[in-house]
């Protein structure tokens, strides 16, 4: 009896054992799961307001993605018509450094200061302006549009010297270029198609269009070296320092003196013969400005 | 001997105000898109290295280097050298490199551009008129 006994709890144990074997092994992390009973437990986690917290973490982290896949595509993004303007004329001025021969010695005319008042006597506060003098004879003078509110002057050293001008002349010659460029006239001549659609777009999944910078280089090349200004513009413009001039005798009166010495030196002086061409002309400018003759 | 002692100690005590009367004013940040640190606190002076808008420099007070008021004595890397104050500011600036990334490093400029464009700015005559 008790040998049929043992036997039988041996062969008990051995189906036991077999069946443990056959059975998948859980994990250390899968017991401790069972153990946990979340059914019982969630209640007192939304009374913990727990899902709510998961839930603003989750509405967070999608705002995250959002504002990062802003910030990725606006790395590929052209500039902005305004901060465009600036980059390009200072490109141009990088680009044409030994020609232009800005890099040099300069003398201190004051003319943070003379050109600051003139500006401010005309009305124009906050105007920024960046005025850099070149030892270049043929490049005379230039305004080119710089970023929001600023303006880029050029204006040689050479040519302040052949005339001999005063700082106040100088200025008045500054005053001259900003209005031109404020009536829009050299954006207008240099701006193209593409500058003007792609400004401020992006170029995400595609390298950006350089042809754009280049074509508006050259325009810049044309207008200061080639092509200038009309007598249309010339006269506008005149009659615009005319007009802003008037209310200062002082001031009107050594615009015309210099319009006359700047006539008679081009007429002279081989070297400015391209001025009359890219600035028509002084001997005009003169004409418009004198007061109309009596026929008797 | 005594004299050997009076040189070394006066010696000892001229090393201690060299070395402790350096100061570093504080680290400010390149504000232009490019600039040179000069060689001397002159606009048309050699350029010791170019460093781009953001590029922190260390400003630096010592009695041996004296600078006028529109010049700042900094330290860029292994370089010293000077720096107008009207590009340095305290705050990191929001630069156009920074903005634009894509776009600028299009452009590919080589150093001579690079050089120029640094340039550029230490020779504007700068203004800006007053609001009334």
């Amino acid at each position: 009896m008790i040998t049929m006994f043992k036997v039988s709890l041996a062969s008990i144990s051995l189906v036991l054992a077999a069946a443990a074997w056959s059975a998948p092994q859980k994990l250390q992390e899968e017991k401790e799961l069972e153990l946990v009973n979340f059914k019982s437990v969630k209640k007192v986690l939304q009374q913990d307001g727990l899902s709510q917290s998961v839930k603003l973490k989750e509405k967070k982290v999608d705002a995250m993605k959002k504002e990062r896949s802003v910030v990725e595509e606006s790395r590929y993004t052209y500039p902005t018509q305004d901060e465009m303007w600036g980059f390009i004329s200072e490109y141009w001025l990088v680009k044409n450094a030994q020609l232009l021969q800005w890099d040099f010695q300069k003398p201190d005319y004051g003319l943070e200061k003379s050109f600051a008042t003139i500006l401010e006597g005309m009305g124009f506060y906050q105007k920024k302006f960046k005025i850099l003098l070149l030892n270049n004879p043929t490049l005379v003078r230039a305004a080119l549009p710089g970023n929001e509110g600023e303006v880029i002057l050029l204006v040689s050293v050479p040519f302040i010297r052949s005339l001999d001008l005063s700082k106040l002349e100088i200025s008045l010659l500054l005053l001259e270029d900003f209005f031109r460029l404020e009536l829009g006239y050299f954006k207008k001549a240099v701006e193209t198609e593409k500058l003007r659609t792609l400004s401020g777009t992006s170029f995400l999944g595609a390298k950006p269009d350089q042809s754009m910078i280049q074509e508006v280089l050259k325009k810049y090349d044309q207008q200061i070296n080639e092509t200038g200004f009309t007598f249309q513009q010339q006269f506008e413009t005149t009659k615009k320092m005319d007009n802003f001039l008037k209310s200062n005798p002082e001031l009107w009166n050594s615009y015309f003196r210099l319009l006359g010495k700047i006539d008679r030196m081009v007429k002279s002086n081989h070297q400015y013969k391209d001025y009359v061409r890219l600035y028509p002309s002084p001997e005009m400018q003169v004409k418009w400005l004198s007061p109309p003759e009596k026929v008797l | 001997m005594n004299f050997f002692f009076f040189l070394l100690f006066t010696s000892l005590g001229f090393a201690e105000t060299t070395a402790t009367d350096e100061r570093v004013v504080g680290v400010f940040y390149m504000n232009p898109l490019l600039g040179h640190v000069h060689q001397s606190a002159v606009k048309e002076s050699a350029s010791l290295t170019t460093i781009q808008c953001a590029h922190p420099v260390k400003v630096i007070e010592t009695s041996r280097v004296k600078t006028d008021l529109l010049w700042a004595y900094v330290e860029v890397a292994d370089h010293r050298g000077f720096i107008l104050k009207d590009y340095l500011s305290e705050k990191r600036p929001d630069c156009f490199q920074a903005r634009y990334p894509k776009f600028y490093d299009s452009l590919n400029l080589d150093l001579a551009e690079l050089y120029y464009w640094g340039r550029l700015y230490d020779h504007y005559v700068q203004g800006l008129t007053r609001v009334h």
